[in-house]
């Protein structure tokens, strides 16, 4: 039964690929319906927008990505957004040089990450747990940072790194969006192309299979939760230079809005399936339903039942589209 | 000083020939002990037979010399080498590799890409894909597989599977090579290649580890034997000075005089009867019936179609159209439910996968199943009569084990096969289904579950049982319908059965249009 693929066959049964197609060809769906019920959604400065705010999504629905691939998950992705943002904004409003701020935010939110790969490959806590457990504890840093207040307006003392982060443009395009492509390319690379992606693949796979062939599942693990910390501050940056001042409650929930973008993209919450690609698409779909239910006049707590309906229906469709086509078990007799 | 250097030096003239040294083993598992003091060696180009019950201690000891556990004490020598804490990577870089007798793939993953695992190939930072397919399809030729290495895993049969774990082990060029049962998932024709590598590998200086419960097997590649018995070690020698029968009273300590026992009962009422069953391809227009007293065997090669059979006999699969009659009334079996209302039970071939909770107590197991007669009105599960059923399975069975509240897969997997089959004691069913009840079962265990077979058989109770050993399918079965191709092709009496027979109608294939 071992029939020769067509390449595109192949390329199409490789992981995850049909799930990213699926989901690719339903933001297409979303945009083109949007664009007509809505003028003001096609205009070009609401495209331009559109994908800045899809941006965020994406960046930390990569990170959850990593994470979800190795099986375990990652509830302090909100936190953390939360955390680097007030960090950041504090220093900064305090006049200390953004880039700096920057970076003491960056150390913050690494650390997370740290104790979340020791805690969940170390001690072995299961990763909802102890990342529920780390969600708190941020939140609890970020309204710890500035005394339990939001930060004063940070556009006197740090302009220069909101434009850079949120308000230049390139080729017609948001910085903002610029920072989530490169972050994609590298992150992409990494999962890809490299022998620690290899071993995040294997590690969701099957663990005991990756430990007794060699692979070391407390680094591959580790690594996934840094780079969720990552991508995280990097989404706090982002939101600190977008609103000007940091918030205490910056980053609520994000954790599951990064879920949602994976699990749209076919990176399932099992582990060891799905590709990065995915979380483009998945971000896309949030992004795009958050903006254009908003411009054909949905209230926001309409706009909250269609968006979960939507998310259900999307990873469903997936679901029974995969299950539906596989052939009799494998295993004959 | 320079006396034990002496000795040690004097020792490796000796033992020269020794690739593997082991003495004074010691191994405990949550204060359990489970290897007390065993030896074991092997030399380079020799085959040693690994033999014991199951529980014995083999994959234990096999386990440590590939570095996935630390002994506790004791010595392990290697190429002459004395060797401290191994961990599975150092082990490999000393080029001995396992097969393990559990799957370990990441079904995720393609062919080359769990080949290479661990061990990838780069060029730069990247991973050299092209040169690990390549490298890959080179170890699948020589092995004689037919696969593609960008295949993904979890889309092969299991017995695929197992041939990628060999080419896996194949693929580092070890010197020191474990098979911990490696045929238990293949076929015919892939055990034949096995042994042929085998014997290839000896050649080339290779010692081989060879772990089987298939004991007809031994005669076509051991050299040496060495058994173990409840974690201590027994004996070891050349294998063709002992007899099969001394070889099974050393693992067993004590002699088992029938391999097959039979029980005569009349042949009674017809209870159970599947009428023109379709459910895909594998599954195709299946009649047959089963009286009181009677043990039904269903022979044929894998993929014939017996697994999918009783899956939708049970209710798993969904079926196309067929009727199924149990005592002569029709029932409707949508779900597995439907079935065990109707009194019939199914004892799984994936024990792993299908047949137990394995992060559950060996007690949850049991109980499991039984739970509607263990709870009272509100749901409450009766503490008492659970330990009752509990003990009564472990004691039928003779599961070896420290504690019924030990998870089930700490048991080896011979006891883990026992509390698969224990689960369905308690209820009063009237037709069982095995699928594969002896596979990685020891011999004395095999019986056991046989015994265990006739005594269901004399309460009347009709058993169907599928098993790819033909010496059993013909030493237990009343009656043996073979199958191919998902048809059954034959039908025969103990008496007529032969090996050559059986197989004729199992590779009754259609003729292709
Ligand atoms: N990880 C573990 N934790 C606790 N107990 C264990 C563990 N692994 C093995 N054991 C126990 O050690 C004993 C030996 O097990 P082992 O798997 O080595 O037996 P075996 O000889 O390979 O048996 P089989 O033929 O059934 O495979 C058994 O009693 C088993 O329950
Ligand atoms: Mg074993």
């Amino acid at each position: 039964m071992n029939e020769k693929k067509s390449w595109l066959g192949r390329a199409l049964s490789a992981r995850g690929v049909q799930s990213v197609v699926t989901a690719a060809l339903g933001f297409v769906l979303l945009f083109i319906i949007f664009c007509i019920l809505s003028p003001q959604f096609r205009s070009g400065n609401n495209i331009q927008n559109l994908f800045r705010q899809i941006a965020p999504t994406m960046i930390i629905g990569i990170g959850q990505g990593f994470v979800l691939i190795t099986g375990n998950i990652d509830l302090s992705i909100g936190s953390v957004v939360g955390m680097a943002c007030m960090t950041a904004g504090t220093l900064m409003s305090n006049g200390a040089n953004p880039w700096l701020a920057c970076l003491v935010a960056l150390a913050m939110s690494l650390a997370i990450g740290l104790v979340n790969g020791v805690l969940v490959a170390k001690v072995g806590l299961p990763s909802f747990i102890a990342t529920l457990g780390t969600m708190t504890l941020a939140r609890g840093l970020a309204q710890l940072v500035n005394n339990n207040h939001n930060t004063n307006f940070i556009g006197n003392t740090a302009q220069g790194f909101r434009d850079t982060l949120y308000y230049d443009s390139f080729l017609g395009i948001y910085s903002t969006v610029w920072i989530a492509i490169i972050l994609w390319v590298i992150l992409w690379f990494l999962l890809s192309k490299t022998r620690t992606g290899r071993h995040i693949y294997a590690v969701g796979s099957n663990l005991d299979a990756a430990k007794l062939s060699g692979v070391n599942a407390f680094h591959t693990i580790l690594i996934t939760y840094m780079v969720s910390a990552f991508c995280s501050c990097l989404c706090g940056l982002v939101l600190l230079a977008s609103a000007g001042m940091g918030t205490m409650d910056a980053g609520t929930t994000y954790e599951m809005y990064a879920v949602a973008a994976c699990v749209i993209g076919g990176i399932s919450t099992l582990g060891g399936t799905g590709i990065l690609a995915g979380v483009i698409p998945g971000a896309g779909i949030w992004g795009i339903l958050q903006n254009g239910l908003q411009f054909v006049g949905a209230p926001v707590a309409l706009r909250n039942i269609i968006i979960g309906i939507i998310v259900i229906a999307a990873v469903m469709l997936d679901v029974v589209a995969r299950t539906g086509r596989k052939k009799p078990k494998a295993k004959t007799k | 000083m320079t006396a034990k250097q002496e000795i040690s030096e004097k020792g490796i003239g000796i033992m020269e020939e020794y690739i593997v040294e082991m003495e004074h083993i010691n191994k405990s598992f949550a204060g359990v002990k489970v290897l007390k003091d065993v030896k074991f060696n092997l030399k380079s180009g020799e085959v040693m037979a690994l033999l014991g019950e199951n529980g014995a201690g083999k994959s234990t000891l096999m386990k440590i010399l590939s570095g996935v556990y630390t002994r506790d004490s004791g010595s392990l020598r290697i190429f002459g080498k004395e060797q401290g804490d191994l961990d599975t990577k150092k082990a490999r870089a000393l080029g001995v590799a396992i097969i393990h007798q559990e799957l370990n793939m990441c079904r995720h993953l393609t062919v080359a890409e769990n080949i290479f695992l661990g061990r990838e190939e780069k060029k730069g930072a990247t991973l050299n894909n092209k040169d690990m397919a390549e490298k890959t399809k080179e170890v699948l030729d020589s092995l004689k597989i037919d696969l593609d290495p960008n295949e993904i895993v979890g889309n092969l049969s299991v017995s695929k599977q197992q041939m990628v774990e060999i080419a896996k082990a194949l693929s580092i060029h070890a010197k020191v090579l474990v098979m911990d049962e490696p045929t238990s998932a293949l076929t015919a024709k892939e055990i034949n290649e096995l042994f042929r590598i085998i014997n290839q590998l000896k050649e080339e200086g290779c010692g081989i580890v060879y772990i089987s419960h298939r004991l007809e097997e031994l005669s076509h590649v051991a050299d040496r034997v060495t058994v173990l018995r409840d974690g201590e070690f027994v004996m070891n020698g050349e294998f063709k000075d002992y007899t099969m029968d001394q070889l099974i009273s050393f693992m067993v300590g004590r002699e088992i005089t029938e391999k097959f026992p039979r029980v005569k009962c009349p042949k009674g009422k017809k209870i159970f009867e599947v009428k023109n069953l379709n459910a895909g391809k594998l599954v195709r227009n299946i009649n047959l019936e089963l009286y009181e007293g009677e043990i039904v065997g269903i022979a044929g090669l894998m993929g014939a179609g017996r697994t999918e059979t009783t899956r939708a006999i049970f209710g798993i699969d969904p079926k196309d159209s067929g009727q199924i009659l149990v005592d002569g009334k029709e029932v409707k079996i949508n779900k597995p439910m439907d079935a065990i209302k109707a009194g019939i039970v199914l004892a799984p071939e994936d024990r792993k996968k299908d047949g137990l909770c394995t992060k559950l107590s060996v007690r949850d197991n049991l109980a499991l199943p039984n739970l509607d007669l263990l709870c009272n009105k509100i749901g409450k599960v009766n503490r008492k009569k659970e330990k009752e059923l509990v003990d009564k399975a472990v004691q039928e069975l003779n599961i070896k084990l420290a504690s019924p509240e030990l998870n089930a897969e700490s048991l080896s997997g011979g006891n883990q096969q026992k509390v698969v089959v224990g689960k369905w004691l308690a209820r009063n069913s009237r037709v069982v289904i095995f699928d594969e009840p002896t596979r990685g079962v020891d011999v004395g265990a095999k019986v056991e579950i046989y015994n265990l077979m006739n005594e269901l058989k004399k309460q009347g109770v009709g058993v169907l049982f599928v098993s790819s050993e033909l010496p059993e399918v013909m030493g237990i079965s009343d009656r043996i319908i073979v199958m191919c191709d998902g048809r059954i092709t034959g039908e025969l009496s103990p008496e007529e059965a032969t090996e050559d027979r059986i197989l004729q109608y199992a590779t009754q294939f259609e003729a292709k249009i």
